[in-house]
């Protein structure tokens, strides 16, 4: 059976659970809701619960498991003549995977019963032929080994998916019959749908965390291995970013440190003023009517790709700058400068940070600013002494997120910044970053056994630390300074 | 009805502080006053009572022009404060509400240390010229606040820590920090329990030594036992305004009495 008609039968079955485990539910307390525990449609969803959640569950842990056992267990089974290498075992495992799919789709198609395929040989050289017929190429005509782990393979599978039918069939009908038993009228079922509301949002959750951990770890054996291969001393201090792919490259991460945090922090002298003030505009003294008008434009900004900013950096802000200030000022004449992406990057976070700080002064208490009022302050004071310190807790995470956002822009950078290593302390040279030296490392033929490939691993895990390092300051900043309302 | 435990005080003063006349509010298309006459007096406790929606806090923030924080509020009629018309395009609100101090319903102390809430007026208003002066400018203004015993050991815990009741006398002190000529109390024991209240009811009669002092109450008897003058509003409309003693013992107006004895309300 396959599995979409297996899922479309426990979806059936829970619908079913539920109309009937609420309609039994009813019938017991003789059709009056007073009483009974709980309301009809909880012992329909604790039916439903019940009938379609273990199931599905085991459904999809069969289904990533299965596969695992199945390589380990036909890899085991090719003997030792045939495959004396890793390399050989892993070329023949290729073909079983074909000449298995080749059988499942003979026997589908009619064209071979189940026996037939696990009894064929490799004799006449037909099975090549007949292969081909079904659309499934094989190199060349494939030896023994290959044809009995390929049956081997198709022989558990069949076996597996089966047992999987049969398991999952009878966990779902197992739980439509004990949640129909259990759907009485002085039954708690309020508590069990609670419950299972509980560990879904748990569930997600725990997703997320997860996930966290599993970029993280990931992150962390790479650069395990990179560290295995080059000088961790070299790649933290030196400042020489020079990679070849021949080998002999010099990895020294700190120009594109330093380019990362020269960018990032003209970005964020851009945007955070700009950004705070504009917000306290819009909250404390803008009308009504101007607000319900700016704050969707600025918002507009927050919208724009940030490809078309670095458009933007490339065709209009870099040859200006170049031709206004640097060229004038004898700074060098690139037109890709530090100083193009800082400011473009900052109109980028204007938005973040003048959104969030609006939302965030404007939910600042009107008590406050009365009592700042009644005691014959004017606005300006009201907002310096009295909102600003009460929304600092907001304000500050409104500017480190338009920090990790700066830290880890990358487009702007390419086209407004170039992509040229290099530590200097003129903000009219070209520099480069962290994030725009990991995708050059990763694009194109990459083989992940060089430290030039590996090294972005090493990048990126950095950038993930300043990040974490930055979030946690910042929690001690609003810690140390805030002053909390209510 | 009367507590005589403050009845005795003397009420001769009777120079007027403030002069309202004519005064009309509007909230949009809701008209929330009409037409309000009152002559306040110095060194005097007013006191305005009326059922919930009838006018007194709006006419209340009147006085010190909080109403301009509102979008939708036209106020139109004179008030005068010591025959100095205070709607006048010549005054500055901020330095109107420096004479005229407010206390609101319910406390809203600073999420700053108790000493910075009531060193704030003083600060910005430039009252003190070094620390030393500031310091007691705030111990003084917390004395007066009948406050001052039970924070005088941690003026640098936030003020938002204490209890409602200490927060409103914090809210007080910090009100007469700025050495107002008037004070508005916006119903300021609302939100307090009948001993807290009892302790602001006291610092209220302390204070109308120097102060003129304006009071919105739903309590009645929190009007006799404090006040020496009694406004009562009904609908937006000033229905009667005279000596407590008189409005509480022999109303004139039919709806005062109905108001008094729990007829409306």
């Amino acid at each position: 059976m396959p599995t979409h008609w297996l899922l479309a039968i426990i979806l059936v079955l829970a619908a079913a659970g539920y109309a009937a485990a609420r309609a039994r539910a009813l019938a017991t307390a003789g059709g009056s809701m007073r009483r009974m525990h709980s309301l009809p449609r909880a012992y329909g969803m604790t039916a439903l619960i019940w009938t379609a959640v273990p199931a599905l569950l085991i459904l999809g842990a069969w289904i990533l498991i299965q596969p695992v056992v199945l390589e380990a267990r036909v890899a085991g089974s090719i003997p030792e003549a045939a495959a004396s290498s890793e390399g050989q075992r892993s070329l023949i495992m290729a073909d079983v995977r074909r000449i298995a799919t080749g059988l499942q789709l003979a026997v589908q198609g009619g064209g071979l019963g189940w026996d037939e395929a696990l009894a064929l040989t490799a004799d006449g050289g037909s099975l090549r032929t007949r292969l081909a017929d079904l659309g499934i190429a094989v190199g060349e005509e494939p030896g023994p080994a290959a044809l009995d782990a390929a049956q081997v393979w198709v022989q558990i599978e069949r076996v597996g998916h089966l047992a999987m039918t049969g398991v999952v069939l009878a966990a779902t009908a197992a739980g439509f019959a004990l949640s129909l038993i259990r759907a009485r009228a002085d039954v708690n079922a309020r508590a069990s749908v609670e419950r299972g509301i509980l560990v879904l949002l748990m569930g997600t959750a725990l997703v997320a965390i997860l996930t966290t951990v599993g970029i993280v770890m990931s992150m962390v054996f790479e650069t395990v291995d990179f560290f295995s291969r080059y000088s961790w001393t070299e790649f933290f201090f030196s400042t020489d970013w020079n990679p070849r792919f021949q080998g002999g490259s010099d990895l020294g991460m700190l120009p594109l440190l330093w380019g990362t945090l020269y960018i990032s922090l003209i970005a964020l002298i851009v945007a955070v003023p700009i950004g705070l003030f504009a917000a306290i505009y819009l909250s404390e003294y803008a009308g009504p009517k101007v607000r319900a008008v700016a704050k969707p434009l600025i918002e507009v900004l927050a919208g724009i790709p940030t490809i078309v900013y670095g458009l933007f950096a490339l065709i209009t802000v870099g040859p200006f700058m170049r031709d206004v200030f640097a060229q004038p000022m004898g700074l060098g004449n690139s037109s890709a400068s530090v100083m193009t992406a800082g400011l473009v990057m900052g109109i980028m976070l204007i938005p973040f940070v003048s959104s969030l700080s609006d939302d965030i002064i404007t939910a600042v208490p009107q008590a406050l600013r009365d009592a700042s009022y009644g005691l014959g302050s004017t606005q300006s004071e009201t907002v310096r002494q009295v909102v600003l310190p009460a929304a600092l807790p907001g304000i500050v995470g409104a500017i480190l997120l338009a920090a990790s956002r700066a830290i880890g822009e990358t487009m702007i950078v390419v086209l407004g910044a170039g992509a040229a290593a290099r530590m200097s302390v003129n903000p009219f040279e070209a520099m480069t970053t962290v994030t725009v030296k990991i995708v050059s490392q990763l694009t194109g033929d990459t083989d992940f056994n060089s430290p030039e490939t590996l090294v972005a691993f090493a990048l990126g895990l950095t950038l993930f630390v300043i990040t974490l390092a930055l979030n946690v300051l910042a929690l001690y900043i609003v810690r140390r300074y805030r002053e909390q309302y209510e | 009805m009367k507590d005589s435990r403050l009845e005795d005080r003397d009420t001769t003063m009777n120079d007027t502080k403030i002069s309202a006349r004519g005064v009309q509010v509007h909230y949009a298309d809701n008209h929330a006053i009409k037409d309000v006459d009152v002559e306040i007096q110095d060194k005097t406790v007013t006191a305005f009572i009326g059922p919930s929606g009838c006018g007194k806090t709006t006419f209340l923030r009147c006085i010190n022009r909080m109403n301009d924080t509102i979008d939708i509020c036209r106020v139109n009629g004179t008030i005068e404060i010591d025959g100095e018309d205070i709607y006048d395009k010549r005054i500055d609100p901020v330095q109107l509400r420096r004479k005229v101090g407010m206390v609101f319903q319910k406390p809203n102390p600073f999420p700053k240390s108790i000493y910075d809430n009531v060193a704030y007026g003083p600060k910005i208003h430039g009252l003190a010229r070094n620390k030393a002066e500031l310091d007691e400018i705030v111990e003084n203004a917390l004395r007066r606040g009948a406050i001052w015993d039970e924070v005088k050991d941690r003026l640098d815990a936030p003020g938002t820590g204490l209890s409602g009741g200490q927060q409103q006398r914090i809210c007080i002190a910090r009100a007469v920090a700025t050495e107002p000529e008037i004070l508005l109390m916006d119903e300021p024991c609302s939100a307090l329990d009948p001993i807290a209240s009892g302790q602001v009811e006291e610092l209220i009669d302390e204070l109308r030594a120097n102060y003129s002092v304006v009071i919105v109450t739903h309590s009645m008897q929190q009007a006799a036992r404090v006040s020496q003058k009694t406004a009562f509003f009904h609908l937006g409309n000033l229905v009667e305004y005279g000596d407590t003693d008189e409005i509480f013992t022999n109303p004139r107006d039919k709806r005062t009495e109905s108001y008094i004895t729990g007829r409306i309300g």
